[in-house]
């Protein structure tokens, strides 16, 4: 108990005595994890319920067991995006950290010293997005619900503990090599993120895909004559394939893009591009990750809704009024435009903490003549190149669910969705340009000094 | 500077091979190049002397068409001493006397001004720097002169840095006084 | 002793990083094709006043002066032109892309000037034989030695025929050999082209290699064996 104390005040003084970087840091790490639990309170507070209900919000799309999971599945899949923006932000100062931590490996700490107190760092600032958004979730339940059951509140009380337990097993996981080599990470001159954080991803993508599966199993009652049930379990069968084989996709193509334009780039920003993805084509994986799995499901939703609602317009034998079932599709349709923004969050403070890990070197560049254009070129094509073919096949793959289900229903074929991945890419170029500011201000002759 | 001992590099030299006294002298100031060329007096001087002491003998004479040369080679004596002689360390600086220390010293004694001093030197240092580094980085230049350019160059370089310190305590010193 | 005519005049510099100044009124004068050490204590400014003189911060106050053109008057394209073209830099290290090989890096300059990258690799591989960087061509900068990758920054400095190279303590991480044979290969290249040399160092050693010496005390540029 007493290790753990000296471990936890050890990391609050490392925490406090680092620089601007760290703060931000801890601030998005804060604001992942509020997102995290806000979402995951919703559903462990709507999974609580059983039977019918009268919820006084969205259009009673919360009373029946059936939609209600479809809404908790919803939620649940928002952790994705949620995960990935974390992902980026546990990168921020990255290369910095794992030297600190290195140093105090050398200076006697013992590997599990060294995770615990990594641990506790990313624990710690999870531990206070969780209970800001834990706080307001409880007062805004107890609006909507005279007296919570006694589950509702287990539930909440396991969400609001979870988050920071998980984000700093994670943050302790990460740090495998740093734990493995001391030396090796203090000597390291650039940070070269491995696929093991990737793999953390993946393995929280899986952990959020089996809850879902079992949130629909257990909450929907479906009658055996309404395929409802089924659905969503071969939706998202079909979702997470597709995504699996985007984030692949997204690593390869970034691999096979720096080879073969390596040897062919005409252009300078090309040229450094190029060869930036093939020393490391998993470094955005993450992110992209995200933004594959966000273009399926966006290009699939945007097919189904057309459909749904060319048949809510159509057809006059409908069980529930018109804005039951429009309801349900604005929910949804938001929930992914919400899951979108997170991802190009992720995604602008990736770029961001690229150029900041880089700053010196590029300030070097800036010194020598290499024009500010040039190398804000290389920073977007280096997001633009890989993730281009990656969409179109998460496209590709989204219009199949929208075709699919359009002629499942006997509709026309929604070809107007074949513009979503077309959007989502142009919205990711334009969240990289947001660091191009960053660029004019941080490659400044300052950081030719060294001491 | 420890002094080089002329026995012992006439001895080496002769380890080589049989040779006469002009030839030992032109191979001594080849192989040390920066130092001070050897005088013919001395080397005839010095040979006598090993032969006194059993260290060299005179192999015979060799007239080569000009005038007549004594040869001289090294004994077995002289091959051991030598074998000696390179083994030993030589004493890292027994006694500190340099010119630069001393006039820093008399100057501060007698109240002129080492500052004054030590610059002028300073540059005179320098100057003598560049020149040593042209003759080492000239292309062709061979090993010899590029170890002997080397190991002047580092004491000079040692000498500036004392140099410097110097100057920046006397600063202080300076500032001490003046502020009291 | 004759100086030949300058390529580089600075006058009247002053620096000041926040409420630290680093250059107080700093003058110096760079010949045509003359090697030129500026030594001095660390803090002395001397990074500052390189950084001035190559366009590549802009002093408080004072003027340089290149060819004729007044730096304080061209805009940051220019400058960032001319230091593409006309100068070349080089630090104690950093100055390569990480992630480009020594030819891909040596031959930037080129390409970015517009060569097309088969001719600014072949020149780039001459540049890097005649440093004497052979075989090692394909290797990124974090694969090679320190010497190694100093004198590829020096084949990327010098590729594009500059008139003026700045070299901020180009020996700085290298041990001692390493030093001599980046040294040397500058030195040689420069005199062969008539390039002139900046050289920052603190080393003695290293400023021997210059023409000339001068000293920066506290923002202020002293010859040497002057009393400041």
């Amino acid at each position: 108990m007493r290790a753990l104390r000296s471990d936890l005040r050890l990391a609050w003084e490392l925490t406090r005595g680092s620089d601007r970087g760290e703060w931000w840091r801890v601030a998005l790490t804060a604001t992942g994890a509020a997102l995290a639990t806000g979402f995951a309170l919703a559903a462990v507070a709507l999974a609580t319920l059983r039977g019918s209900y009268r919820v006084p919000v969205a259009a009673g799309l919360l009373d029946e067991p059936g939609t209600r999971s479809g809404v908790i599945v919803g939620l649940l899949l928002l952790l994705v995006p949620v995960l990935g923006f974390l992902g980026q932000c546990a990168r921020i100062g990255a290369a910095h950290r794992d030297r600190r931590l290195a140093g105090l490996r050398l200076a006697g700490a013992t590997p599990w010293q060294v995770r615990r107190i990594a641990g506790l760092e990313t624990g710690l600032a999870c531990l206070l997005g969780s209970a800001v958004a834990t706080v307001f979730s409880v007062l805004l339940l107890l609006r909507l619900w005279d007296r919570p059951t006694a589950l509702a509140w287990a539930g909440i009380a396991l969400v609001a503990v979870a988050v920071p337990v998980l984000g700093a097993a994670a943050g302790a996981l990460a740090l495998r090599r740093v734990v493995a080599s001391p030396l090796g990470w203090v000597r390291r001159v650039g940070p070269r993120t491995g696929r093991g954080p990737g793999l953390l991803f993946l393995a929280g993508v899986l952990l959020v895909a089996v809850l879902a599966l079992l949130t629909v199993a257990t909450t929907s009652t479906a009658a055996p004559d309404r395929p409802t049930g089924e659905l969503p379990l071969q939706l998202m069968g079909v979702v997470l394939a597709v995504g699996a084989g985007a984030v692949w996709l997204s690593g390869a193509t970034a691999k096979a893009t720096g080879r073969i334009l390596a040897a062919r780039a005409r252009s300078a920003a090309t040229l450094i591009a190029a060869e930036r993805l093939r020393d490391d084509p998993w470094a955005a994986a993450r992110t992209h990750a995200a933004v594959l799995l966000v273009t399926v499901v966006g290009t699939g939703f945007a097919g189904i809704r057309q459909v749904l609602s060319d048949v809510v317009h159509t057809e006059r034998n409908l069980a529930e009024s018109a804005s039951y079932y429009t309801t349900g599709l604005d929910l949804t349709g938001a929930a992914i435009v919400v899951a979108f923004a997170i991802t190009l969050s992720g995604l602008a403070v990736g770029t961001a903490e690229s150029l900041a890990a880089r700053r010196r070197g590029l300030a070097a560049q800036v010194a020598a003549g290499v024009p500010r254009t040039v190398l804000g070129r290389a920073l977007l094509l280096e997001t633009a190149l890989p993730l281009a073919p990656a969409v179109l096949l998460a496209g590709l793959g989204g219009m199949a669910i929208g075709t699919w289900y359009a002629t499942l229903s006997g509709r026309p074929v929604p070809w107007v969705t074949s513009l979503v991945p077309v959007a989502v890419y142009a919205a990711c170029l334009l969240a990289a340009a947001t660091s191009l500011p960053l660029l004019r201000r941080s490659v400044r002759p300052g950081e030719l000094r060294y001491a | 500077m420890i002094a080089m001992s002329t026995r012992h590099v006439l001895l080496g030299l002769l380890a080589t091979g049989p040779s006469h006294g002009y030839d030992l002298k032109r191979r001594h100031d080849e192989r040390f190049p920066q130092a001070r060329p050897l005088a013919y007096g001395q080397v005839y001087t010095t040979l006598q002397r090993l032969v006194r002491d059993g260290l060299a003998e005179v192999e015979g004479t060799d007239s080569d068409g000009g005038p007549e040369r004594t040869m001289y080679r090294s004994t077995d004596q002289g091959a051991d001493e030598l074998s000696r002689w390179a083994g030993e360390i030589a004493p890292p600086a027994p006694f500190v006397t340099n010119e630069i220390f001393a006039k820093v010293v008399v100057a501060i004694l007698a109240g002129g001004d080492p500052a004054a001093y030590l610059n002028a030197q300073r540059a005179a240092h320098m100057e003598r720097m560049r020149e040593l580094t042209a003759v080492k980085a000239a292309q062709g230049a061979d090993l010899a002169t590029v170890l002997s350019a080397d190991y002047a160059l580092n004491h000079l370089d040692a000498d500036l840095r004392w140099m410097s310190t110097t100057a920046a305590r006397l600063t202080t010193l300076t500032a001490e006084v003046d502020a009291a | 002793m004759t100086r030949p005519v300058p390529v580089l005049t600075a006058t009247g510099l002053t620096k000041a990083h926040g409420r630290t100044p680093a250059l107080r009124g700093a003058s110096i004068e760079l010949g045509t094709g003359e090697i030129l050490a500026v030594t001095g204590a660390s803090g002395s400014g001397k990074s500052t006043l390189l950084h001035c003189l190559a366009g590549i911060v802009r002093p408080d106050e004072g003027s340089v002066t290149y060819d004729g053109r007044r730096l304080e008057d061209l805009p940051e394209k220019r400058l960032s032109e001319l230091r593409r073209t006309e100068f070349g830099v080089v630090f104690q290290f950093g100055q390569l892309i990480p992630e480009l090989t020594a030819l891909d890096n040596v031959a930037l300059p080129l390409l970015l000037a517009g060569t097309d990258r088969a001719r600014a690799r072949a020149r780039a591989g001459e540049w890097l034989e005649r440093f004497g960087v052979h075989g090692q061509q394909d290797l990124r900068p974090g694969e090679m030695s320190g010497g190694q990758a100093q004198r590829a920054a020096l084949a990327r400095a010098l590729v594009t025929g500059p008139k003026v190279v700045f070299a901020d303590e180009p020996t700085g991480a290298l041990d001692s050999l390493a030093g001599e044979q980046v040294m040397t290969a500058l030195v040689h290249t420069a005199r062969e082209s008539g390039t002139a040399v900046l050289l920052i160092t603190h080393d003695a050693q290293v400023a021997a290699y210059a023409d000339r010496e001068v000293q920066l005390r506290d923002g202020v540029v002293t010859a040497l064996g002057v009393t400041a």
